[in-house]
């Protein structure tokens, strides 16, 4: 597959439709909330209105005799999670996951206190509505600016120094400011579901939403001390989660605590509130960056300082600062990242986490550092170019960023740029343009795959992996497609289920170069099985269903497992991207209209053009809300989300979103796996933001560096 | 969502009959009331289903045009004759919401949608407008969405409608039935100022029903623009909303109607603005005049100070376009 | 509940063109309707025989025709239109994605109209005609709005999909799919978090520009 390709850039319509795409049109396609067991019962979860104390009582009177109701838990009454509970002899570790249903604390607010199970969804959600807890109230806090200097360092990921410490403060042109992050949720459309249901006394079935069956049956495996194969998994469609099903989350453990107590499956849907406050969220993050750069802009120092919340009870680190190592040719880097512990619910990755964050805040000072040097913002980038991993020294195992530069500056047309801020008005809109750019470690982790070719000359391949969108069986079955040399209508691939071979999580952009390597593997196996049956003489992808009938066989199978990433040793192994933007801003309103995007991945060779493009546009997109519109509001008096809804909370609708071009590079990693092909989930969001930014300003002459960059912040 | 009696009188009168008694709410497109008794905001004993009476027609009458308060707020944004003769209400009416939701919500229901506030949706929040006596979250809190005109030391929530902040521009009546039959009362007195009675959006009474608006012919249809400034482009509510109608010949300004959405309790009439409008020119200089004559008494609270700016800048650029300047 | 009043059910003013509520009056007189009601019910309307009992009152009857299949059902009248659909009928492809009428994930068509099902009481629809993402289809021969969203990608994960493609079909029959700029408006009441929205205007163009019957 390592074939030199042009750059392409595809419409919406061009390639291979996805595979599952007519069971998503039709309805049929089921998530995890769909599935009907018998004697299906519902959960509804009851959150803490307080943000930090004890429950001193909690009167469950009212729900346990309203109609329809069946169980009303909490801490009183759950029957204990071995997992939760500390093993004998062994000190109970300071910090770790929020167990539920375990004591009395209160760690955060909305934090799940109760479950009432009924027999209709609608009866237990009035029974939940009847649960009143009393408290003891501490005195909370979650604010992170107020309480930064109450930071710590993450254990071994603090600090980072390369060259002379601040090296920027002696250089001609400097730009020194700080940028905030805000909290930002995934929201992803479905709400987090499972259905739990107790087959046996230890044999445990779940339907649940998840981004890996194989890493949450092995964390139910664990809390409820069951073989791992007693429990089953399934999640065969996954209505969206950008990292918020990476973990196991409370309300799952609750549904099937309370699946035990009912002894019958139990739904829980989470509501959007829910969504959140118990499933994870991209942490409020503060910056300071200081760059320094001679006169001809060549970057002689960058110092970037980060802070970030978790929670009080566990450790969340992402890596805002990396991006500062890594993206630009610099000598002198020294970075510091601390933790500010809060009374909130613990964060969790977030599509480009750590990098999305960080790249917004770099990416942001590079092109102010323009604007002092009065320099192209792209040119400035090419004048540090990194031609090797600038931290390690070592190569990178493909690198065409610099392509990827041209062809976004080609495609939205940055001449016409000016380099004067609010200098270009159409129509009474201030015109601008930005850029910005991102970079994401290319990963690869082991995989298996079985591969049974069947008389009638159809292929069925087996995965684990979940697909949360990006069309995951769709690339499978066009590298099998590929490989085998047969029609993708004849192959069948299988995934989403605990039972089938081992696959890893889906996320870190990762799955492709993963499961991939492992059904291009199981290809090769699979004809060499062929090539045996046939013997000398036959061709590398011969008629499979003749040769199985002469042989007198049902079918032939293997099943192929591949290892981790390959190379890392050698070579540092990365996916890059470049976004370009035209902004319209209004001048009396602060309004930002997004006109144009251009976006080029360099992500080594496409496989699925149609899904790939689909998952740049949709990163585009995540950016283009983090950017414009997206924050998760605490009232810090209360500790409570004020804006936990759809309408409060803004994602972009189809009105905030013109064309968006992707385009790719579209040139094979020789390294990182058979197909050339490195992920591009994270890179796709990853320097959004700092591009609209970018553009706001080079529109406009105002720089926000507090997102979301709303009219107020505009206009002010 | 506690359990609740339904019913649906055939007529007029049997709804009259029914709705004076506590913990009976009158339910017709439901696009707020339901999402309120979802969050435990509101939690009735009895909806009374209205959508079977005959108001639903659209028709011009001597002096205006009378819309049913059970018209679509969709049938009411694409009907030909609202286009043709006040299409400030079309504009208004297709910048809320969604299509789906507007193909659900009434008129009457649009007039008595309930604020977005914040604190009032979360029922473990203090709300001097959901529980009397508890206090105001917004004031000293997250107040972005909040009043600028006319709140009270009880309440800053604003209105949410837009439609409304048309008809309060149009000039429109609001008809009521109740049990001594009908009356009329000016749109813009149909809303009320929060004061010491947050809990209180209006002055319908307990056994009233809204049965229709009526508006007066007039001559703004050429010269009408509704402008809402949010923060994304469409389904969003309004940071501030401005519906501009002038009736201009040869260039002078013979009449003019503007409202503000989004800064106050109810749509806010701009009365001081209009009138320093009449007589004058079209021009860019005296719409920024009337705009900054509309700010007067205009209070920030912290997180809104902004709309001190953004709302003369809205209007100003409302009546441009209004005017045909842009 | 304050006034003493007798019971009578949820008949007051009954819409008398409507035989199946004609009926359900016959039935519910308080004897009756004790005799049709669960456990709890009666032990609430032991205590206080009056209007209270009309407020435990669990379940009225509801018909309404679902993918051209007539439906009669029993349902409280809390129930939403799309917990209905979900629960009790098993048409899971319309979705909930946030219950508050903020997605539009649950869009559904009532005698040809797109609405928020998750807004709409089940009660309320009584005598209507529901289309759901079901029932789009003709048999195996998917609607175009259905093959264009597949040609286009019109989505990723999927779970948006149903509430768009119902929506796509309405914006073309309501006559707002005009321009791009007009979908875009018009198709703003459904949140895709994936970001398939250029996919989707694209489909939604490729439909009304194939003058292709919706």
């Amino acid at each position: 597959m390592k074939k030199a390709i042009d750059s392409i850039m595809p419409s919406s319509s061009a390639g291979m439709s996805r595979i599952d795409g007519r069971l998503k049109v039709t309805g049929a396609a089921k998530y995890s909330a769909e599935y009907t067991p018998a004697g299906l019962t519902y959960g509804v979860l009851v959150g803490s209105t307080i943000t930090k104390g004890s429950i001193t009582s909690i009167d469950t009177k009212a729900a346990g005799q309203a109609p329809g109701v069946l169980a009303v838990i909490t801490h009183l009454n759950a029957p204990k999670v071995p997992g939760d509970q500390p093993e004998g002899g062994k000190p109970v570790p300071p910090k770790g996951a929020f167990k539920v249903f375990y004591d009395d604390k209160i760690y955060y607010n909305g934090q799940p206190i109760a479950l009432v199970i009924a027999d209709t969804f609608e009866r237990a959600l009035f029974g939940a509505s009847l649960v009143k807890a009393q408290y003891h109230t501490d005195k909370h806090i979650t604010n992170l600016p107020d309480n930064r200097s109450n930071g710590f360092p993450p254990r071994g990921e603090g600090t980072y120094k390369r060259g002379t410490e601040d090296a920027w403060k002696a250089a001609p042109f400097k730009v020194e400011q700080e940028y905030i992050v805000p909290t930002v949720t995934h929201n992803p459309m479905e709400l987090h579901a499972i259905i739990a249901n107790w087959d046996a006394d230890n044999k445990l079935s779940v339907w649940d939403k998840t981004q890996g069956v194989k890493g949450t049956q092995e964390d139910l495996a664990h809390l409820f001390k069951l073989p791992v194969e007693n429990v089953q998994v399934h999640s065969q469609f996954v209505g969206g989660a950008f990292g918020s099903a990476l973990r196991t989350w409370p309300h799952e453990v609750a549904a099937i605590i309370g699946a035990k107590v009912v002894k019958k499956p139990v739904k829980l849907v989470l509501s959007r509130a829910d969504m959140f406050t118990s499933v994870g969220y991209r942490p409020f993050t503060w910056q300071k960056i200081a760059i320094g750069a001679t006169a001809d802009g060549k970057l002689t120092g960058i110092t970037h300082e980060a802070a970030g919340q978790t929670s009080s009870y566990e450790n969340f680190t992402e890596g805002p600062t990396g991006v500062s190592q890594n993206l630009y040719a610099c000598p002198n880097v020294n970075t510091k990242y601390h933790l500010v512990a809060l009374d909130i619910a613990t964060p969790t990755w977030m599509r480009g986490p750590g990098e999305a964050t960080g790249s917004f805040a770099l990416e942001s000072a590079l092109d102010e550092l323009s604007y002092s040097l009065k320099l192209d913002p792209v040119e400035l980038r090419l004048r540090n170019y990194a031609e090797k991993d600038p931290e390690s020294g070592k190569p990178f195992s493909s690198k065409f960023l610099n392509e990827a530069y041209q062809l976004g500056a080609d495609h939205i047309g940055w001449s016409e740029r000016k380099q004067e801020p609010a200098s270009v008005k159409k129509d009474g809109w201030l015109v601008g343009y930005g850029m910005a750019g991102g970079m994401f470690g290319a990963y690869r982790s082991g995989a298996t795959i079985r591969a049974k070719m069947n008389t009638d000359g159809s292929l069925l391949l087996q995965s684990a992996v979940s697909d949360i969108g990006p069309g995951t069986g769709t690339a499978m079955v066009l590298i099998a497609s590929e490989q085998m040399g047969i029609p993708a209508e004849k192959i069948r691939f299988e995934m989403g289920d605990s039972s089938l071979p081992n696959a890893p999580t889906q996320g870190g952009s990762a799955t492709t170069a993963s499961v991939g390597s492992a059904v291009y593997q199981a290809c090769a196996d699979l004809k060499e099985k062929f090539q045996k049956l046939i013997g000398n003489g036959g061709t590398d992808k011969p008629d499979y269903a003749k040769v199985l009938k002469e042989h007198n066989l049902p079918s032939l199978e293997v099943v192929t497992e591949t290892g981790g990433g390959n190379g890392m040793e050698k070579y540092a192994m990365n996916s890059w991207s470049v976004h370009f933007v035209k902004v319209l801003v209004n001048p009396a309103t602060g309004v930002v209209k997004i006109d144009k995007v251009a976006c080029v991945a360099d992500s080594g060779h496409i496989i699925s053009p149609k899904t790939a493009r689909s998952q740049v546009v949709g990163g585009a997109i995540g950016g283009i809300g983090m950017a414009l519109m997206e924050e998760s509001i605490i009232d810090h008096r209360y500790g409570r989300y004020i804006n936990n809804n759809f309408a409060d909370y803004h994602v972009p609708v189809n009105a905030d979103i013109p064309q968006i071009d992707a385009l790719f590079v579209n040139k094979p990693d020789p390294i990182i796996n058979p197909m050339g092909a490195k992920g591009m989930a994270e890179i796709a969001l990853i320097g959004m933001a700092a591009a609209v930014a970018n553009a706001v300003y080079n529109a406009s002459g105002k720089r926000v560096r507090d997102l979301p960059i709303t009219p107020d912040k505009v206009m002010a | 969502m506690k359990q609740f009696q339904y019913v649906r009188p055939a007529t007029q009168q049997g709804v009259l009959d029914v709705i004076n008694k506590p913990g009976t709410k009158i339910i017709a497109g439901g696009t707020n009331l339901v999402d309120l008794m979802k969050r435990g905001v509101t939690a009735p004993d009895k909806l009374v289903d209205i959508n079977q009476l005959p108001l639903k027609t659209i028709a011009a009458t001597k002096t205006g045009l009378h819309i049913g308060a059970l018209a679509l707020n969709s049938v009411v944004s694409e009907n030909a004759v609202v286009a043709d003769k006040h299409p400030l209400l079309a504009m208004a009416l297709k910048a809320g919401a969604s299509p789906q939701l507007r193909n659900m919500a009434t008129v009457g229901g649009n007039m008595m949608q309930r604020t977005r506030c914040g604190y009032f949706y979360d029922v473990t929040m203090p709300c001097n407008k959901r529980a009397p006596g508890t206090g105001c979250g917004a004031i000293e809190g997250i107040n972005r969405m909040h009043a600028i005109f006319g709140a009270s030391p009880q309440c800053i929530a604003v209105h949410p409608s837009d439609m409304c902040v048309a008809l309060a521009a149009l000039d429109a009546t609001v008809i009521v039935a109740g049990k001594k039959g009908e009356r009329r009362l000016p749109f813009t007195e149909f809303h009320r100022l929060p004061g010491d009675h947050p809990e209180l959006d209006n002055h319908l009474a307990k056994d009233e029903l809204i049965t229709g608006v009526e508006i007066p012919d007039n001559n703004f249809a050429k010269n009408s623009y509704y402008l809402k400034i949010r923060d994304r482009q469409s389904y969003a509510f309004a940071l501030v909303s401005v519906a501009a109608a002038l009736d201009i010949e040869n260039g002078t300004i013979k009449d003019a109607r503007l409202a503000m959405g989004g800064v106050a309790h109810k749509p806010w009439r701009l009365f001081d603005a209009e009138k320093s409008l009449i007589g004058k020119k079209a021009t860019e200089e005296n719409f920024e005049h009337a705009a900054q004559l509309a700010m007067r008494g205009a209070k920030g609270y912290g997180n809104n100070s902004f709309k001190l700016k953004l709302a003369p800048a809205t209007i100003a650029e409302a009546l441009k376009h209004a005017a045909g300047l842009v | 509940m304050e006034s003493k009043k007798t019971c009578t059910g949820p008949d007051e003013g009954l819409d008398i063109k409507d035989s199946s509520r004609r009926n359900f009056l016959k039935q519910s007189t308080l004897l009756t309707a004790i005799a049709l009601t669960p456990g709890t019910a009666i032990k609430a309307a032991a205590d206080h025989v009056d209007e209270q009992f009309a407020a435990v009152f669990e379940k009225m009857p509801l018909k309404m025709e679902v993918n051209g299949k007539q439906q009669s059902l029993s349902v409280e009248p809390r129930s939403t239109l799309l917990d209905i659909l979900r629960e009790q009928l098993d048409l899971t492809g319309t979705k909930k994605g946030c219950d508050h009428g903020q997605c539009g994930a649950c869009t559904v068509h009532v005698d040809g109209h797109r609405v928020n099902s998750c807004l709409t009481l089940g009660i309320m629809v009584n005598g209507k005609k529901i289309t759901t993402i079901e029932g789009l289809a003709k048999g195996d021969q998917l609607h175009p709005m259905q093959e264009a969203f597949i040609k286009h990608d019109g989505f990723q994960c999927g779970y948006c999909t149903p509430g768009q493609i119902m929506s796509a079909v309405a914006c073309i029959r309501e006559g707002h799919a005009n321009s791009e700029h007009e979908i875009r408006e018009y198709m703003s009441g459904n949140i895709c978090r994936c970001g398939a929205y250029p996919n989707i205007v694209n489909a939604i163009q490729e439909v009304k520009d194939g003058g292709m019957k919706v």
